[in-house]
């Protein structure tokens, strides 16, 4: 492989459900009500529960690992999370090659939302095996 | 104010750390997280993917006195570093710090920040990967 600034990854949807975050509730040990329990969610102003910003940023993980593959290796990996997100909608990830000096290559990778809002942004940075 | 009492009490824990937690890497934790992200690549029953050390031990210290601040916890933020990959069997030590803690205040009312960073250390002594994670109070 032989990355190109400007190369986008290759998009990967997530459909989370209340049912994902339970089992990644469980196994993560985040047991925080506001990805299982509406009524405590909206007891703190949040509309019902939401996704861990840590399985967002898993499904971005795997964005990249999945584009990766053996080719390299992830050497730094840094997401923000700028937006609640509910179950029950899709999740897009998506990413491109910001990047590329020699065998290392920075990348540039996101989440949206099912309306287009980018609610978690993020990027990693890749060393190219020779 | 007792948001000012309950900030002065958090500021004065930046820089300590909490005992250190060692857990063993297990495969069949690794294939329930592996399944939870919904990430079927095989690597996984072998290989640490990149965000489990979060779910090996706690990423965070519990500060129990930040939860009279505001009324509800929000993840700021997650920064990963790759030291060297974590297997099944490793045994990883991970020692977390406060780093800071600070107060914002913006348009929709006041945010208390606490970083925290957590160093992860194999059982043959070498630093695996460093987490940075920010925790806001809101």
């Amino acid at each position: 492989m032989n990355p190109k600034v400007g190369e986008e990854l290759r998009d990967l949807v997530k459909h989370p459900t209340t049912r994902q975050l339970v089992q990644y509730a469980g196994a993560q040990g985040d047991f925080y009500e506001i990805h299982y329990d509406q009524d405590f969610a909206r007891s703190v102003g949040l509309p019902g529960v939401i996704l861990h910003g840590l399985l967002k940023a898993a499904f971005l993980g795997q964005l990249v690992t999945d584009w990766l593959g053996e080719d390299g290796t992830l050497k730094s990996f840094e997401v923000s999370y700028r937006g609640i997100d509910v179950p029950g909608r899709p999740y897009l990830c998506q990413g491109k090659v910001t990047r590329v000096d020699g065998d290392q290559v920075e990348l540039e990778v996101w989440g949206e939302d099912s309306e287009g809002n980018r609610t978690t942004l993020g990027s990693a940075s890749v060393e190219m095996k020779g | 104010m007792a948001t000012t009492a309950v900030l002065d009490r958090l500021r004065a824990r930046i820089g300590s750390t909490a005992p250190p937690i060692s857990a063993t890497v297990e495969a069949g934790h690794l294939k329930r997280f592996a399944e939870a992200i919904g990430d079927p690549n095989p690597r996984w029953l072998q290989e640490a993917p990149p965000t489990f050390l979060v779910a090996l031990v706690p990423a965070s210290i519990h500060l129990e006195e930040a939860e009279e601040y505001g009324k509800g916890w929000l993840n700021g933020g997650n920064r990963f570093e790759y030291v060297e990959p974590v297997q099944v069997g490793d045994r990883i030590t991970a020692t977390g710090r406060v780093a800071d803690v600070y107060e914002k205040t913006g348009s929709s009312g006041s945010l208390l920040f606490i970083i925290f960073e957590t160093e992860y250390v194999n059982q043959h002594g070498r630093t695996v990967a460093r987490l940075r994670g920010t925790a806001i109070r809101r």
